[in-house]
């Protein structure tokens, strides 16, 4: 623009300015304020910027709309001219504590965007040129002050719009400051713009210190955290707003999200108390946080998912949970798939175009320098080469549709290839603060101090790829193993960097030296790509990649050794490197030299280099330096061709650097001591490609070896040892948690389940109790478990891992720890999965058999131990649900008793209540049952063919097993076998071992009491005897619940009679029958079972009126069932008294008519007797009584003489008191009774002479009769008449019968004997 | 017209639709949308529902409908609620695929899964520009009667939102009091440009 036309547009804008400034209009300020922006646009940075100070002045406007247009002016102006920003931006700096808020949060938004733009421009400066410019630590130093004051605003009481705006740069500049390591398929997805990240930073920035900011991004995230623990005072949109720039961090920054999640997981406020905050906006809040992780693929989320599930339930949302669960596995899946054709793909491709990889590289590097020189590209650029140069190289490609034939290979698989994973962009992280020294530490120790634990284990198990074949000649190799080059799958070369070298070389301090290298060790390799899997193993290039010094001791078989013991005595130092074994040991020099090697590709720009070329020349390079001299000079030589080839800058970052490493290096005469130097500075890096040229045409060294399984298991096995020996010497959690997620790697990775677990079982039993063993056995078991999982192809090697792993350790328990040791059912219930030997392990330990040997003869508390974890599994394993309840009910028919007694206790007191399965047990129980009910019927109608039965009850019982758990299915059948054989000759034990456990469910559910009535007809004798061993015990235990069995007495099945008094007997045996067993018996006796004797038990709580109607039926029972009854009715209840008293009995019994009621004369007669048999009971006065009612009885009983009798032979001294009776009868006319009048007549004849009165007041006909019928009466009799005092009292007609009359004497003498006998009677008394 | 509205429903029909027209009549700048994956209208049956890639023209619909089966799609509505569409806008827009839209300062969607899909869209999004924006739901049932009802508590609500200065300071009791009056359950978020 020509000087006249800028100075008319720079008087314009001025008065523009003033315009909107002065003007009163607003609009007519907007107005201008737009003009002055469109002018300058328009303008030379220069001039315009000398406008920005008036235009900056305008920030004191009263008008909101005028300061908010300045901000707009700002970010568009402001951001094309950022050199001459200085004014603009201190204005941003003001505004951002405007008073308006809407003014405010602009302010902020657009001193974001300025943040990020000047940070990156510094990055970009110092990449390109190696300097920062002047102005750029200025604009610097204002975002500082900028940061400050929004931090500061959103700490300080405020606008919530404007705080919520500081939040979010808060998170942003956590995401600046945190390094990278997400996944880069996410971060590709991000956009087109790639933000700046710390990263970018190694090197050594002269104004950005990445230790700093890092440190201050950890700080500002533990504001966040802050936040959110003091909710409960904020409000709900700044609550909000925290948990989702939370959720960004976590979802972005993988290092923080453990932390995230725990203090969302515990975030429980109780907001509903907080005014103004919506409770539910927030907790929906957490759930899209949560469920934003769900969709997150990085391996700690992926870990943490079943806590997010659960939370999930918890929140009710479990349904959307798996929703996008299934979503994000789906899509995991494809993209594996895709992967793995890539991979097939590109091995081919990879091969057969070495050549063009070569040329596409050659046209590649002109490129690159036109882009760095580019401003605008270069941010891209940085990125590129960081994350996926790979990427950009075939862009660049096609972009220039040079004749190169990788043009013609799909992109696409180079571009999945070419993403680096997290681990890899941790290395090159790592490696770059590596890079910087001491400047470095500070950050490292942070970022090291940030990193999960499993992406530590990565990283070191990822450089254990490279593995060297032979420790020893490794060691031996040199004093600073470190140095050697070697080699990555990405690209590019190394050498060590100091840092990493000084634990292994003994000269320099340790102090200085970075503890923690064992952990950065790891290679560029892609962990997703499984070594084995990766079809470039088998290239022989590629064998090449790794250590030099394998390659160079070969022929230095002196010197080897002495310093392989030096290498010994600095492994025994307590540095953790220390744990690694000497195989082990190689890959951290691999390792620490790749580090450095990753440092070039995140801070040089090369992109250029593809891998298998690297390997080559970074061998090349050990090749040539076999004497120290020769290395220096040999160093010179691969450096040179670049310079002069390329044309790249910097011959002159190497310089220092490399000055100050050779020397100690130098000094110790280690053969490649000089390999550091090689490439010490990023910028160096890009001359690597150079020696490519010089040395592709020598042969490759072996340098990686592949190692036998064998070897590989031993050398896993010693470094596993290795870790678990340092660690008795360093305590402390982190350590702890690297040390688990290793051994977890190492273990997944040699499959020795059985030797691994015998070495740790040591460790993990001692330690077991502290949970420390615990959590180190379950991480082991989760990483294999997921490798199992995620390793479809390769399934089955991971899960026979595990499946060795969890057995032995678990069979560790059972040999060491006592059986009161909860550790084994914690084990297995905590264990990601459970393969089936691990179910039949427990089997085992459950229900043991007696071992020949007599070594493993079942030991009871074992056996508690086993169906402890049997129980425990079954509440917390649903898909081992059915295995183990098998087992468990396969225990409970257990021959031996103490086992089967556990085992039923267990079943029925917690198992049984689970409703879901419940059912199963039931069922078992019931064919068990029915197994012993019905074997003996099969055997005793055909005893013969035992064979046959035995075959039926198997399959009965394999059917009911195999029903419920179908993973054990070997052993029941042999439980079956035996069960069989028991069966064919039942025995009570037998009969016992079947129904036990029916009997013990009958407790919690009598209702199922109705199946053993319904088999009691059916079933043999011995197991109808185990039923009544049981019957009492249960019939007790139901107590006072047993309206189930009332229904079932109400109306008993067939042929369970006797049970059924059994249970009637013991029902009453104690307590008195309740009103409704008696209502349910005699209901039960009028309708259906017309059998009596179902009532004996209940008699004695019944009424004399109940009694009574059933009095003839009982007496009509077999004598003994009548006697029972009997002492049922007199003895009766507390309470009530006896239902009848003797005298009621014996006058019940001679009410019994025999025609009517049915029992026969002969029955009533027997039942009279045995009530006389009772003497204690039916006492003198008793019968005294019942005949003195009896005899008022019109009609008499018929068996009344009889029992009158009776009563008088067993009470001689009755014989008054029957005289009465006798008397009585006489009055009532007894002579009128034909069938009582035989018995009066023998009774009065067997009472003489105390029945002569009774005699005499008889009518004389019958007195007659009675003469005739006994004669042998008269002479007595007449004797007794013929005293004095009875003579005068008796009328005539008696005495006449008895020959006493004078006028009658006749007649008397024709029976003269009668007379004199009567008379000598007479006399004699 | 200070805040830039975005009514967001599943097929960006009915209730995105209906609170869009409605939006508009008062002269609210309002955009609308769906985070389905395809437009789904009903059809003679539950299996049969007529499907479109979003950005079919309204008018389109309309006329297929029209012609396939006339009396069923005006006795379920269907054609009234596509004529009422076609005037307030030609097509109906994905949310996920019109990030290119500009910035909106509140969006309300009328059902939890698209509230869901709202957030996660705009968390994979690159958030640089600093501005919030805020995300509402109301659950508003997929017919007709509910969908006018929630267009009208929409408007109400976005009514209420735009007479604050800044509506970050105000939410919670907003929200807290619509649920009161209305009683219906209110959930909002913040997520960033």
């Amino acid at each position: 623009m020509a000087a006249p036309a800028a100075a008319t547009a720079r008087a314009q804008a001025l008065s523009l300015l003033a315009a909107a400034n002065n003007h009163g209009d607003l609009a007519v300020k907007l107005s201008s304020l737009r003009q002055v922006k469109e002018i300058l646009l328009s303008l030379e940075p220069s001039l315009s910027a000398e406008i920005f100070p008036y235009l900056a002045e305008l920030h004191l406007s009263r008008e909101i709309l005028v300061r908010k247009s300045l901000i707009e002016i700002i970010e568009e102006v402001g951001l094309r001219m950022l050199d001459h920003s200085y004014v603009l931006v201190s204005v941003l700096l003001v505004l951002s504590r405007d008073e308006d808020p809407t003014v405010a949060k602009k302010s902020i938004s657009v001193g974001t965007t300025f943040f990020c733009t000047i940070l990156e421009e510094m990055a970009m400066q110092f990449h390109h040129r190696g300097k920062v410019d002047r102005w750029c630590g200025e604009l610097w130093t204002w975002m500082v002050k900028f940061k400050d004051t929004v931090f500061a605003t959103a700490l300080e009481p405020g606008c919530v719009g404007v705080k919520v705006l500081a939040l979010k740069f808060m998170e942003t500049f956590i995401l600046l400051f945190t390094p990278d390591a997400s996944d880069p398929e996410k971060a590709s997805s991000e956009g087109s713009r790639h933000m700046f990240n710390i990263s970018w930073l190694a090197g050594g920035h002269p104004i950005l210190n990445p230790a700093t900011l890092m440190s201050e991004a950890n700080r500002t995230f533990g504001i966040l955290v802050d936040f959110i623990q003091s909710a409960n005072r904020l409000p709900g949109a700044l609550t909000i707003s925290v948990i989702s720039c939370l959720a960004v961090v976590a979802r972005k920054r993988p290092v923080h999200y453990n932390t995230v999640l725990s203090v969302l997981l515990e975030f429980h406020p109780n907001l509903e108390t907080v005014k103004g905050c919506h409770a539910a906006s927030v907790q929906y809040s957490i759930r899209t946080a949560f469920l934003g992780f769900l969709r997150c693929t990085f391996s700690p989320i992926i870990e943490s998912r079943d806590k997010l599930l659960r939370a999930f339930r918890a929140m009710n949302a479990a349904d959307v949970a798996d929703q996008v669960l299934r979503q994000v596995d789906k899509l995991v899946r494809n993209n594996e798939r895709a992967a793995r054709e890539n991979w097939s793909g590109k091995n081919n491709q990879v091969i057969s175009h070495q050549n063009s990889w070569d040329l596409s590289k050659k046209r590649i590097m002109p490129q690159g320098e036109d882009d760095t020189i580019n401003g605008e590209v270069a941010p891209k650029r940085v990125r590129h080469n960081t994350n996926m140069h790979l990427t950009q190289q075939v862009q660049t490609n096609e972009s220039l549709q040079g004749p190169v034939s990788i043009n013609g290979i799909s992109s696409g698989n180079h571009l999945s290839d070419s993403e680096l994973t997290p681990v890899e962009q941790m290395v090159s992280m790592i490696g770059a603060l590596l890079a910087e020294g001491d400047r470095g530490a500070a950050s490292l120790e942070i970022l090291i101090s940030k990193l999960h634990p499993d992406m530590l284990a990565d990283i070191v198990i990822t450089s254990m790829k490279h593995l060297p074949s032979t420790p020893p000649t490794l060691a031996s190799s040199v004093a600073t193993p470190a140095d050697i080059v070697v080699s990555s799958s990405t690209n590019t070369v190394h050498s060590p960097t100091p840092p990493a070298q000084l634990p292994f070389d003994p000269i320099l301090p340790a102090g200085s030296s970075f503890s923690e290298v064992p952990s950065l060790s790891s290679s560029v390799a892609d962990p997703r790509r499984d070594p084995r899997r990766d079809p470039r193993r088998m290239d022989p290039r590629r064998l090449n990649s790794s250590v030099g010094p394998t390659s160079l001791p070969v022929g230095e078989g002196k010197e080897s050794v002495p310093v392989q013991k030096d290498i010994s005595t600095l492994l025994s130092k307590p540095v953790s490197v220390s744990a690694v074994t000497p195989g082990a040991t190689g890959s951290v020099h691999s390792t620490a030299v790749e580090l450095s090697q990753n440092k070039m590709m995140g801070s040089s720009g090369i992109r250029i280099i593809d891998p298998p070329e690297c390997r080559e020349d970074l061998l090349t390079v050990p090749n040539e330096c076999s004497y120290p001299s020769k290395e220096i000079s040999s160093l010179d030589v691969p450096l040179s061709p670049c310079r002069d080839d390329e044309g790249i800058r910097e011959t002159k970052y190497s310089v220092p650097d490399l000055d100050m490493l050779s020397v100690p290096d130098f000094d110790q005469h280690s053969p490649s001591a000089s390999v550091p130097d090689f490439d010490q500075d990023p910028p160096a890096a890009s001359d690597i490609t150079a020696p490519e040229e010089s040395y592709r045409e020598l042969d490759p060294v072996p340098s990686y070896v592949e190692l036998t399984t064998e070897q590989s298991k031993t050398v896993g096995k010693l470094a596993i040892e290795r870790i678990i020996e340092s660690n008795r010497h360093v305590f402390g959690f982190d350590c702890n948690k690297i040390r688990m997620a290793l051994i977890a790697r190492l273990i997944a990775r040699i499959d020795a389940g059985s030797d691994v677990a015998t070495i740790l079982r040591e460790l993990i039993s001692v330690d077991h109790r502290e949970f420390k063993g615990h959590d180190l056995v379950l991480h082991v078991l989760y990483h294999l478990h997921s490798m199992a999982i995620l390793d479809t192809d390769e399934s089955s090697f991971y899960a026979t891992v595990y499946e060795n792993f969890l057995i032995s350790v678990a069979r560790s328990f059972l040999d060491a720890l006592p059986a009161s040791d909860k550790s084994f059912s914690r084990l297995f219930g905590e264990a990601p999965h459970l393969p089936d030997s691990a179910i039949n392990l427990l089997d085992e330990l459950c229900s043991t058999r007696h071992d020949p040997v007599g070594k493993e003869v079942c030991d009871s508390e074992r056996v508690t131990q086993g169906l402890g974890a049997v129980w425990s599994l079954i509440l917390v394993r649903p898909n081992e649900r059915k295995a183990c309840l098998a087992i468990a009910l396969k225990c409970s028919v257990h021959s031996e008793e103490e086992v089967r007694a556990k085992a039923i206790r267990l079943v029925t007191n917690k198992l049984y209540h689970l409703t879901y399965i419940a059912e199963h047990v039931e069922q078992f129980a019931t064919d068990m049952l029915l197994t012993a009910v019905n074997s003996e019927t099969n055997l005793s109608q055909t005893a013969s063919t035992a064979e046959g039965i035995k075959m039926e009850a198997k399959s009965q019982i394999t059917l009911t097993t195999e029903s419920l758990g179908s993973g054990n299915s070997d052993i029941p059948s042999q439980q079956d076998l035996q069960t069989s054989r028991e069966v064919s000759v039942i025995s009570i034990s037998e009969a016992q071992r079947l129904i036990s456990l029916f009997f013990a469910l009958c407790k919690k559910k009598p209702s199922l009491l109705r199946l053993v009535f319904e088999v009691y007809g059916r079933a043999p004798k011995m197991v109808n005897q185990a039923f009544h061993r049981h019957i009492p015990i249960l019939i007790r235990e139901l107590g006072s619940s047993y309206t189930e069995l009332l229904q079932i007495i109400s109306d008993p099945p067939k042929g369970s009679e006797n049970l059924l008094t059994y249970v009637l007997q013991i029902l009453t045996q104690e307590l008195a029958p309740s009103l409704d067993l008696i209502a349910t018996v005699k209901h039960l006796y009028e309708t259906k079972l017309k059998d009596v004797s179902i009532l004996i038990p209940l008699l004695s709580s019944l009424t004399k009126d109940e009694v009574l109607p059933i009095f003839p039926p009982l007496l009509n029972l077999p004598p003994e069932k009548f006697q029972l009854a009997l002492a049922h009715i007199l003895q009766g209840s507390a309470h009530t008294g006896p239902a009848l008293t003797p005298a009621e009995v014996l006058i019940a019994i001679h009410d019994i008519v025999p025609e009517k009621d049915g029992p026969p004369l002969k029955k009533i007669t027997d039942a009279c007797s045995a009530c006389f048999e009772q003497r204690t009971v039916f006492t003198q006065q008793v019968l005294a009584k019942a005949l003195g009612q009896m005899v008022d009885r019109t009609p008499l009983p018929l068996l009344f003489m009889r029992t009158v009798i009776q009563a008088i032979d067993a009470f001689p001294t009755l014989v008054d008191f029957v005289m009465e009776i006798l008397s009585k009868l006489v009055r009532k006319q007894i002579w009128r009774l034909p069938k009582l009048w035989p018995g009066f007549l023998k009774c009065v004849s067997q009472t003489k002479p105390h029945s002569f009165p009774v005699l005499l007041e008889l009518p004389v006909p019958q007195l007659e009769s009675i003469m005739k019928k006994f004669p042998d009466l008269r002479p007595s009799l007449t004797a007794y008449a013929n005293q004095p005092t009875i003579r005068s009292s008796l009328p005539n007609s008696a005495l006449s019968v008895l020959g006493l009359d004078n006028g009658q004497d006749s007649r008397s003498q024709m029976h003269p004997s009668d007379a004199t006998s009567s008379i000598h009677g007479a006399a004699l008394t | 017209m200070r805040f830039r509205y975005a009514m967001v429903c599943s097929s960006n029909q009915n209730r995105s639709m209906e609170a869009h027209a409605l939006l508009k009549r008062q002269g609210l700048d309002v955009a609308s949308y769906g985070t389905g994956s395809h437009v789904k209208l009903p059809g003679p049956s539950l299996r049969e529902p007529n499907v479109y890639d979003f950005g079919t023209p309204y008018k389109q619909m309309f006329d297929e409908l029209r012609r396939k089966d006339p009396e069923l799609y005006k006795r379920n509505g269907i054609l009234q609620m596509i004529k009422r569409n076609l005037s307030v806008k030609l097509a109906p827009q994905r949310w996920q695929d019109n990030a290119g839209d500009g910035v909106f300062d509140v969006v309300m969607t009328f059902e939890e899964k698209v509230f869901d899909s709202v957030l996660e869209d705009l968390n994979n999004r690159e958030q640089s520009l600093t501005k919030t924006i805020l995300v509402m739901n109301l659950e508003v049932k997929d017919n007709h009667e509910e969908a006018a009802i929630g267009g009208r508590l929409a408007l109400e609500l976005c009514q209420e939102i735009e007479g604050n200065e800044t509506w970050e300071d105000t939410i919670d009791d907003i929200v807290a009091g619509f649920e009161k009056q209305h009683r219906r359950k209110l959930v909002y978020s913040i997520s960033f440009y």
